[in-house]
């Protein structure tokens, strides 16, 4: 739904809202120390109720990942993408091994198979970075 | 500012409505030297009749298209009818005045010079100035909110209940008419200078009094309008 | 704390026909709330009486804990914008003039400017409005002033998607700089559905759902595929609708999925597809054509199967 700015039905939005912003701290958009974006600044753009909005914050707060700053806002809070990269590698082989391993399974690719299209795909992409 | 005097400047919104009165009057004098401006007597007061009438006419346009709104920006429909009855007053009592002094002027001048009778009607307006002035401000107002009266009518019981309040008042006129002819027959002799017996400002104390029952009865006609 | 809006066993009926049947909801101060419902579900007569303009037939309406009917200290807090609103012969300029005498927080400035958004000239007699442009200066009226309770009805007639978004991002933004009680009937619920907090779908004059948005979104999953799976996996579960062609199945249940759940679905060919707000307002209403109103999520058709 392109009025949402790209958020689905999936899930409660003010859980999309929190991954988004966690996304954003962990591949480092926003750095440990820096602000993040209001709840009236997330609302506006994502075009969602402020309570919303400042649920999603308050996930990420309750967490540990952002620290409130009186009368300034939200703050990453120091390790907190450590934090997030770390559980995102926990969460890794349950999210997307496992439903890769089932598919080749389906499709009757063997495991050695399976290594080697994930080698290519690894080849393909540093050729494209390049 | 109380909602009264919100309501009053609401209405007063709608200027065409207001702008129209300052010219009938010079419109129906040129009308009523043209007709009977040769005539003996040359009595034009029947064309100030059209004056008063477009009262009626100012009070049945306050309801129906401007209620709605009204409603929408909070008032209530107390305060809208109040605020109405009250442009009502204040614009009853300033041409009151005026035509008070127009009718002044109409003596001082002897007809205009032409020995016109306009603003002088027998009976009714033909006392002193203040006598006239309070005449013709009730009488104004009551015509206000009597064509008030019809809008909250019209806008909450359509055609159809408008065609029956009118029918009521008729028979309530009936026979009132028939009951005074009964009782009290040889007061009521229509033509004379007197009316059943009143002085002008007796007539004017009674049709202050239908005007207070008009209001009381628009106020409750328009409590639970719909709009 | 008092609710902004609190209503119970309200009924209105014309004439033998209920548009309001026994409706009962509480609204918090400072929540935008969409109320959902088909055309003649009787969501405008729900806002009419809200808003003073209608009378209940039995039942109470409170606004701040106060009935609205004819009482100024409660009228003074809230502003209506219908979607059929009549005005006088005024120019745009004098609707709003009005409105800043009997609107306390009326703001001049935002009026202007949402009258410059939506490219309406004060010079401009309103009856000569397009219906649009209609549309646009209630919204700019109901916007501009920031009353307490803002009831919405349906207020987009005759606006383009450009100029309803430009509602939309209005009514946020005010709405976080300004907090109010805001409830917004609209049919266009996919459209505005992030502006919710909760939501009220009303079907047949009855409430047939109400509850907050984070808890809907998500929580109502349509799974397909083979019969017995779909089956497995609604097992114990509140199922709002069945379908069944051949060896597939079709049902929508209601409450989060676990995660071990999805493995098994997914591991058995099963699809779980969520449910938009606007699929689950249709479902919701449609489950009102059953015996029992239900309100909330936890309740559903019997867990019969679907695999004879």
């Amino acid at each position: 739904m392109p009025e949402m700015a790209g958020l689905g039905d999936g899930a409660p939005l003010f859980v999309q809202v929190a991954d988004r912003l966690a996304g954003e701290i962990a591949d480092g958009g926003v750095g440990e120390g820096e602000r993040v974006p209001s709840t009236n600044e997330l609302a506006a753009f994502y075009r969602i109720n402020p309570a919303t909005a400042a649920k999603g914050i308050n996930l990420l707060a309750d967490d540990g990942l952002l620290e409130k700053r009186r009368g300034i806002g939200m703050f990453v809070a120091a390790g907190a993408r450590g934090r997030l990269l770390a559980r995102r590698r926990a969460e890794f082989a349950q999210r997307y091994v496992s439903p890769l391993v089932a598919e080749a399974v389906r499709l009757g690719i063997g495991s050695d198979e399976l290594i080697a299209l994930v080698k290519e795909a690894d080849r393909e992409r540093e050729g494209a970075s390049l | 500012m109380s909602t009264w005097v919100k309501m009053a400047r609401y209405n007063l919104q709608r200027r065409e409505n207001y702008l129209v009165l300052p010219w009938i009057l010079p419109f129906c004098f040129a009308i009523a030297v043209v007709t009977v401006g040769r005539q003996p007597g040359r009595n034009g007061a029947a064309y100030l009749a059209s004056y008063f009438i477009y009262f009626f006419t100012l009070g049945l346009q306050a309801v129906g298209r401007s209620l709605p709104f009204a409603l929408t920006l909070g008032a209530s429909r107390r305060s809208f009818y109040s605020g109405t009855a009250l442009l009502g007053a204040v614009l009853a009592m300033l041409s009151g005045l005026m035509l008070a002094a127009l009718q002044s002027t109409e003596r001082a001048t002897g007809g205009w010079g032409m020995s016109m009778r306009f603003f002088r009607v027998p009976y009714l307006l033909d006392g002193p100035w203040y006598d006239t002035w309070l005449t013709s401000a009730v009488v104004l107002f009551t015509l206000f909110v009597y064509g008030i009266w019809y809008g909250i009518v019209h806008s909450r019981w359509g055609l159809l209940g408008t065609l029956t309040f009118i029918a009521a008042q008729t028979l309530v006129i009936v026979a009132g008419v028939l009951l005074a002819s009964f009782e009290h027959w040889r007061f009521w002799s229509i033509g004379s200078p007197t009316f059943a017996g009143l002085t002008t400002v007796g007539l004017t104390g009674v049709i202050a009094a239908l005007a207070g029952l008009l209001v009381v009865g628009g106020q409750a006609t328009i409590r639970r309008a719909t709009v | 704390m008092t609710p902004a809006i609190s209503v119970s066993g309200l009924t209105r009926r014309y004439r033998g026909h209920a548009a309001l049947d026994e409706v009962d909801i509480v609204i918090e101060p400072g929540t935008i709330t969409g109320l959902l419902g088909r055309n003649g579900a009787g969501k405008t007569t729900l806002l009419r009486i809200l808003a003073g303009q209608e009378f209940p037939s039995s039942g109470t309406a409170r606004i701040h804990g106060a009935a609205p009917a004819e009482d100024e200290q409660v009228l003074r807090r809230l502003v209506f914008v219908r979607e059929d609103q009549v005005y006088p012969d005024i120019k745009i300029g004098q609707a709003l003039r009005a409105a800043s005498w009997c609107c306390p927080n009326w703001d001049g400035e935002f009026a202007s400017s949402l009258l410059e958004d939506f490219g309406l000239q004060t010079n401009k007699p309103v009856k000569r409005l397009s219906r649009g442009q209609r549309s646009a200066l209630g919204i700019a009226i109901g916007l501009a002033a920031r009353a307490e309770v803002t009831l919405f009805d349906e207020p987009y007639a005759g606006l383009d998607a450009v100029a309803r978004q430009l509602f939309y991002d209005r009514l946020l933004a005010d709405f976080a700089a300004f907090p109010r009680t805001v409830l917004l009937s609209t049919h266009l619920i996919d459209e505005a559905a992030a502006l919710f907090e909760n939501v009220v779908v009303i079907d047949r004059g009855r409430v047939v759902l109400n509850a907050a948005v984070d808890e809907l979104r998500g929580a109502v999953t349509r799974v397909s595929g083979p019969c017995l799976a779909v089956d497995a996996l609604a097992e114990g579960r509140a199922v709002w609708e069945r379908r069944r062609l051949g060896s597939q199945a079709s049902v929508v249940l209601a409450g989060p999925i676990a995660p071990g759940d999805r493995e098994q679905a997914r591991l058995s060919g099963v699809d779980l597809t969520p449910l938009s707000l606007q699929q689950i307002a249709v479902q919701a209403a449609a489950g009102a054509f059953g015996s029992a109103p239900r309100i909330g999520l936890e309740s559903g058709f019997a867990t019969e199967r679907t695999c004879a």
